[in-house]
Parts: structure tokens; sequence; C-alpha cells
């Protein structure tokens, strides 16, 4: 069986994705590797709509950029070399039989997606990341997939607890390279894993229409990618289907639509190379293209003024359209440590989910619409369900774009997520005149942000009793949550966390 | 039993008990400390003086060794059960022939970097026979407890089957109890909303020794906590004392324990709760001190 090198290369892309994804994770060093978020760090389509929003360019965006200089030189090799979503249609798409492509994704539409979006970012709306393929792929993986793969090796495993009890740890050398270098260490379930799971499983599904319909005909990514491809130096020839052949166009994934060769879309998989039966393919050095030349004999549908003003115009109404926050909620939408303002947040993540996805004691979950709609699939803190671990910054380590911002320790420790508040008529020292104080034996800080007073009351059956009533220092609290996690009433907690990202004291 | 072992056993004790002869008498209570800046040496020398570790583990036996792993703290900040001293212990287990020793505690912090940053992990990485596995929440039996606070309760499966328990606590400030010793420290067998029992926390401990014996109480005092525990994470509150103490009476261990504070054995209420209970002996001038 012949291969093509860009299919070799593709696995191993594939492979090392998957590796990364699965050390997202804590492995006994507080430091994780910087490869961790590679994908999304020379991912364009974040780069571009990162600038747009923010109006600024930032270190961590140089792979990004020199991806699209890359692309550029040699055309859309990403799309058929590295993107690992790619991958997996790829490997998929040969079992699903095809139906004919649909009409209307042969217009502009993809154009306009990707232009309207990036319209969006430019009025401050960053939604770019809902459509980004490697974050689709990385949101079906953290929110579905993974946790289901954690859920069935463990069920299993605890199966055998059942049936075998003790003697079940004759076995454990089996089950311990799984559960310390594959599982999910937390068995954790998210919420919009359902949603995760209709994009990826949307973009299969498109597969019965035709090869890499999403790659062809929606990925805003592959689409920023084909118009930096058309400056590319190299140029397959020859660049229309031969009259006594023609099979070119059943081979061809992406850029044989009609019988000119499609510059944008060509991915160069080079697997028409590999099949030519006369040997008359090649990708030669061709120097910097005329444009005009590459206009001439093509009928595609072009990136022209129209799409351009359409999409400045549609883009800025979905900005308004998402811009909406609910104030009630608003008070409980507590972001990852380090995040001090919202609108700022709003513009640089990626909604990526690494950081959800490293987080220690799964604090994190993807949003519904605490933030409006425009915050779907952002991380926020339900300490209810996870709290912050003290000595813990993975979240801003991971974080492609310092939408999380990347603290020392130290720093990350005094940082704002919110501030505890008690509820007295909840809180058993204080309701039913009964010593707790859990929130207080957890609280992380050294000097304690909660501590206690010792009162003598008389309880209901007018006992005296020595009483340990916590209170919170507000000056010291940073919001981690810890104390809303454990307090041990069901139900409600009697301490909870409320939104402040700047202290209102003096510090 | 091969008679070489039986001769190994046999003389070793006979030679201990040599040296300590008021170690082996059943009453009173004795309480066993040592004080020295080589932290496994001393905690060997606290088990021998209470006859060795062969009294207590015979060759075969399944032992669980349960320190204060719950908080995520380096060793020097007094909030985990000191390293070596776990160490030594685990290793005083395996000569005394234990089949398997086993280490864990159900951590308060994420468990990952409790086990960790407590250098409890990593010393015992390699030792053969040794585990020390995150607790796995299908482990947990409900079991019966009819206590007077506690009716039942889910307790580690590992705890209830070893052969063996011994309880190897840090000896620590706490803010509701005013110090956490050996007593305390077996709420690492429990699970459950734990925190549930802070409500009567005397009676749930004397409940809880009640139905799981720690069969051997080593408290770490090389340095204690002596504010803002029981996880502390200020150097400032944590003094070094170089001192071990054990004792099979986990009431008279703890009792001890209280005077490394300027405390009396009275003034902590989960102490005199299981005094009264008839777990051990509280009364100071009633606890024989032997120093090793």
């Amino acid at each position: 069986m012949k291969i093509t090198s860009s299919r070799i290369s593709q696995l191993i892309f594939l492979a090392l994705f998957i590796i990364l994804f699965v050390n997202t994770e804590y492995r006994g060093k507080d430091e994780i590797s910087a490869a961790i978020n590679s994908f999304f760090r020379a991912n364009p389509l974040v780069t571009v709509s990162y600038i747009l929003a923010v109006k600024a360019v930032a270190i961590l965006l140089i792979p990004g950029i020199m991806m699209i200089l890359a692309s550029a030189i040699l055309g859309r090799f990403f799309c058929g070399w590295i993107c690992p979503l790619g991958t997996i249609i790829d490997l998929i798409t040969g079992k699903i039989r095809k139906t004919a492509p649909l009409k209307f994704l042969k217009s502009r539409f993809k154009y306009y997606l990707l232009f309207t979006l990036l319209a969006a970012a430019l009025f401050n709306v960053n939604i770019a990341g809902v459509f980004d393929p490697i974050a689709i792929l990385v949101r079906a993986l953290t929110f579905f997939l993974y946790p289901l793969l954690g859920y069935t090796a463990r069920s299993g495993w605890a199966g055998l607890y059942s049936a075998l009890g003790e003697k079940r740890d004759y076995l454990d050398p089996l089950f311990a390279f799984l559960r310390d270098y594959v599982l999910p260490f937390r068995e954790t379930f998210y919420p919009l894993a359902f949603l995760s799971l209709i994009f990826f499983a949307g973009i299969l599904f498109l597969e019965r229409y035709e090869k890499r319909n999403w790659c062809k005909n929606l990925c805003p990514l592959g689409t920023l990618l084909g118009l930096t491809a058309k400056l590319s130096l190299f140029k397959r020839i020859p660049g229309k289907l031969c009259a006594d052949c023609g099979k070119c166009k059943e081979v061809c994934p992406t850029g044989f639509d009609r019988d000119t060769l499609q510059k944008s879309d060509c991915i160069l998989c080079m697997d028409c190379r590999l099949q030519c039966a006369f040997k008359r393919v090649a990708f030669p050095f061709k120097g910097i293209p005329s444009i005009k030349r590459e206009k001439a004999g093509d009928s595609q549908p072009v990136m022209g003024r129209r799409v351009f003003m359409g999409s400045i115009v549609s883009g800025f109404f979905l900005s308004r359209v998402f811009t909406f926050q609910p104030p009630v909620q608003h008070e409980r939408l507590l972001r990852p440590p380090g995040v001090k303002d919202e609108k700022d947040f709003l513009k640089k993540c990626v909604r990526c989910g690494e950081c959800i996805k490293v987080c220690l004691r799964s604090a994190l979950y993807p949003d519904y619409f605490k933030a409006g709609l425009y915050g779907v699939f952002m991380p926020v803190i339900i300490p209810r369900l996870g709290y912050c671990e003290y000595n813990c910054n993975l979240c801003g380590q991971v974080c492609p774009t310092g939408a999380i911002p990347n603290l020392p320790l130290e720093k990350k420790k005094k940082s704002v997520i919110g501030v505890a508040h008690l509820d007295k008529n909840h809180c058993l020292p204080y309701a039913r005149k009964i010593n707790c104080i859990v929130c207080e034996e957890h609280c992380p800080v050294p000097e304690k942000a909660i501590r206690f007073e010792v009162v003598e009351e008389k309880d209901h059956s007018g006992k005296t009793v020595t009483l340990k009533r916590p209170y919170v220092v507000e000056e010291l609290c940073n919001g981690c949550g810890i104390c809303e996690n454990k307090c041990p009433l069901e139900g409600k907690s009697a301490i909870e966390v409320f939104a402040q990202r700047r202290r209102l004291t003096n510090t | 039993m091969k008679r070489r072992v039986f001769l190994k056993v046999a003389v070793g004790s006979c030679l201990l008990a040599g040296i300590h002869p008021k170690a082996f008498a059943q009453s009173p209570s004795v309480v066993a400390l040592a004080e020295g800046q080589d932290y496994g040496a001393i905690t060997r020398n606290v088990i021998s003086a209470l006859g060795g570790m062969e009294r207590f583990v015979k060759p075969g036996n399944t032992v669980v060794v349960k320190p204060n792993i719950g908080w995520d703290r380096k060793p020097e900040y007094a909030a985990n059960t000191h390293p070596l001293v776990v160490k030594a212990v685990v290793e005083e287990c395996l000569k005394a022939g234990a089949r398997r020793v086993k280490v864990f505690d159900n951590t308060c912090n994420d468990p990952r970097r409790c086990y960790e940053n407590s250098g409890i992990q990593a010393i015992l990485k390699g030792l053969k026979n040794v585990e020390m596995k995150h607790v796995e929440r299908e482990r947990f039996r409900n079991t019966k407890i009819n206590g007077s606070f506690l009716k039942e309760w889910e307790l580690y499966d590992e705890a209830l089957s070893a052969d063996v328990l011994i309880n190897v606590p840090i000896a620590k400030h706490h803010g509701l109890t005013g110090l956490t010793l050996g007593l305390k420290n077996m709420m690492g067998i429990m699970g459950g909303n734990r925190g549930y029992i802070h409500r009567n926390m005397d009676d749930a401990l004397a409940d809880l020794n009640q139905t799981v014996r720690s069969r051997l109480t080593i408290i770490d005092a090389t340095r204690i906590l002596l504010d803002r525990g029981p996880q502390g994470g200020n150097l400032k509150d944590v003094k070094v004392l170089n001192k071990v103490i054990a004792s099979t009476d986990i009431v008279a261990a703890d009792a001890y324990a209280t005077t490394f504070f300027n405390l009396n054995p009275q003034d902590i209420s989960t102490t005199v709760a299981a005094h009264k209970r008839g777990l051990g002996e509280m009364n100071l001038s009633k606890i024989k001190l032997v120093k090793a």
C-alpha cells in the first residue's frame, strides 16, 4: 500500500495532539510543559481574532504569526499535514457513503462566516473560538469523550471490586498504568458536554455529503489559511484536470471542485501525485504568483468587496446580539484566578477548554449563559463542585492567549476570584448553636481569611454552650471557594463566594 | 513459624526486655518518648522501647500505616506527618515480617498534591511490598458503628481488613478541637461528608476509635504546629521539638502530647471523651513514661 508523507505527518501530529491532551494534567510537578497548548498558540485563527479584539500583539502569539507566514510560503499545509480534526475526518470518511454535496455551502458561505467572526472580534466580541476546529476537538474530548473513557474504565474497575473485593489488588499493576498515565484523575462530568459533542459529531456528519466538507466549506481556520495560501510559492502542476484522465477529481479531498485546482482549497496532501498513473503531477517552486493570472481562469467564489462589507455589517450585528449580560447571575460569575477584567477576558478567551481540562479540583466548568450568550464555553468556577487549589496555577500556565494570566504562584495566591460571605441564617453555630467551623479549618490562607470568635450562648434548649463562630476577613479572602466546597451542610452552602475581582479595601 | 524466625524473635524480645523491663508491664499505660535530630532513629527507638515492632506485627501480616497526609504542605510546615517518621515505621513493619504495608490518607486538598508535597510518596518509592495508593471511592464500606453519635459510616476497607493498624499522626493545633492527635487522625479512614462530624467531634471520634482500634499510636512531634492548624502554612507557627512518642494506648499518647503545647489532657475535649469511653488513660500521673 502506498502512503503519502502527508498521511504519516498527520498521524504523527494526531498522536502528538493526543499525548499533549492527556498530559494536560497535574503529574506531580507544579510546572506544566509549555508545549501543552502549542496547537492553540500556533493557530492563526486564534492569533488573528485576538489581535483584532484586543488590538494588540502578545508574545504568546508568535507561533501563530509564524504559521501564517509559513502558509503564505508553503500553502495550506496545516490542514493536510497537521490538523488533528482533519486527520480524524480523513480516517473515518472512507466509511461514510457520500450523497450529493450541499448546495448552500458552495457559495461564499465560509468567507461570510470567517469575516463575520473577525469583524465581531473587531467590535470586541471574540467568538472565533466557538468555531475553531482545534477548540471544537479539544472541547469534545475534554467535556465528553475523555470523561466518558474515565467513567467506563473506572466503573469496570469498581465492578471488579464488587466481584472480587480486596482480591482485586492482585490486578492492580495492570490497572495502574491506565490510572497513572491515561485516564483522567478526576471523575468529573461537564455541562455543555452535549453541545460540544454536537459540534464534533456534526462535523463528522457533514462527511456524508462530501469529503472534507467541514474543511472545504466551513472551517474558519482553513478559510483563513486558504486566503494566505493564495500567496504561496508552490503550485501544483498541472493546474487543471487532464482531459485524458481526470482522476484527480476523485482523489482530491478538497481542491478540485471544478476543473481547475482551487489553490486556496488545496491542502497539499499530494495524494494526487502518488495516485497519478502518468506521473504528471508535481508541486514545483513557482516564485511569487501574479494575482492577476490567478484571477483569470478562475470561477471560484472569491473573497470580494461584497463579502467584506457584508461581513462587517453582520459582524457588527452579531457583536451586539451577544453582548447582553444578565446582572443577577453576574455576582456568581467566578472567573479563574488572575482574571481581573471581565471584558478583557471575554476578548482573549479561546474557549479551548484547556484550563478546564487541567484544573486540579474540577473547579472550572464551561459556562452556559452566566455571562450572557457571549460567555458560552468559557470557564467559570462552581465552588460547590470544586474549589481553586491554593498552591496551583496550572490554568494560567496552559492558557494559550494569556486570558488567564500565567502568574507566579505567590501572586496567584493573592489574586482575587471573589469574596466569601457567610449566611448566618444557615450556618450552624449561628442558626442552630452547633459547633462546626469546617470552613475555618480548610481556609488555606496562612493568616486565615476565615477566623472564629468564641462565645458563650444558650442553645435552643436553654443549655449554655461554648460556640466557635466563623467570620470572614474580606481583606485576606481570595475567593478560592474551598469553604463553600467543604461546608458540610447538605444542599445550599452556608458560606458562598461572590464575584469581586478587586479588593475594595486598601491593601 | 520457622525455627530460625522463632529464635530470632524470642532472643530479640528477651534482649529488648532486658533493656526495658518496664515496657512489658501491661498496666499502667506506657508512653515511650525519644528525642533527637535523626527522625528515623528516634522513631525506631520509641518502637523498640515498647518492645519492638515484632510485638505488634507478625510475619505475614498486612499492615496499614496511617499518617496524616491531609494537606498540600511541605514537611517543614508541620501540617503532615514527617516523611522520615513514616518511612521508619514502614521499614520496621517490613523488618518484622509484614507481607504488605499500606500507607494512605483520605486527604483534604488534592490527593496528588498532598501525596507529593508531604514528601511521603517520594520517600516510600521503591520500597518493596509497600503501597501508597490514592483512596478509591468504591472501597469505602458502610460500617455499623452503633456509637453514641455515629450509628454507621463509610470506612475504608483496607483499614478494616488490615491485621495491624498503626496510627502515625502529627501533633498540631486545630481550630475546633484545640489539638489534633491520634484520635483525630483516624478521620482519614472515613469517607462521605466528614465535615458532618464537626458538630459533635468528641463523641464521633470516640465512636470511630472504638470501632477501629489503632494497635500502636506513634505521634510525630519532630516539629509541631502551634496555631492556625490543622493546615498552617506559616513557619512562624511551627516549633521544632525533635520528639516522637509512641504508645499502644491511643488516649495516653494523645494525653502526653498535650504537654508539648503547655496544655493539660483535660483541655482537649476529644481526649476526655475517649477516656470516659474507656478507650485509654489520660491521667498523666498514671501513665508510665519511658525515655528511649
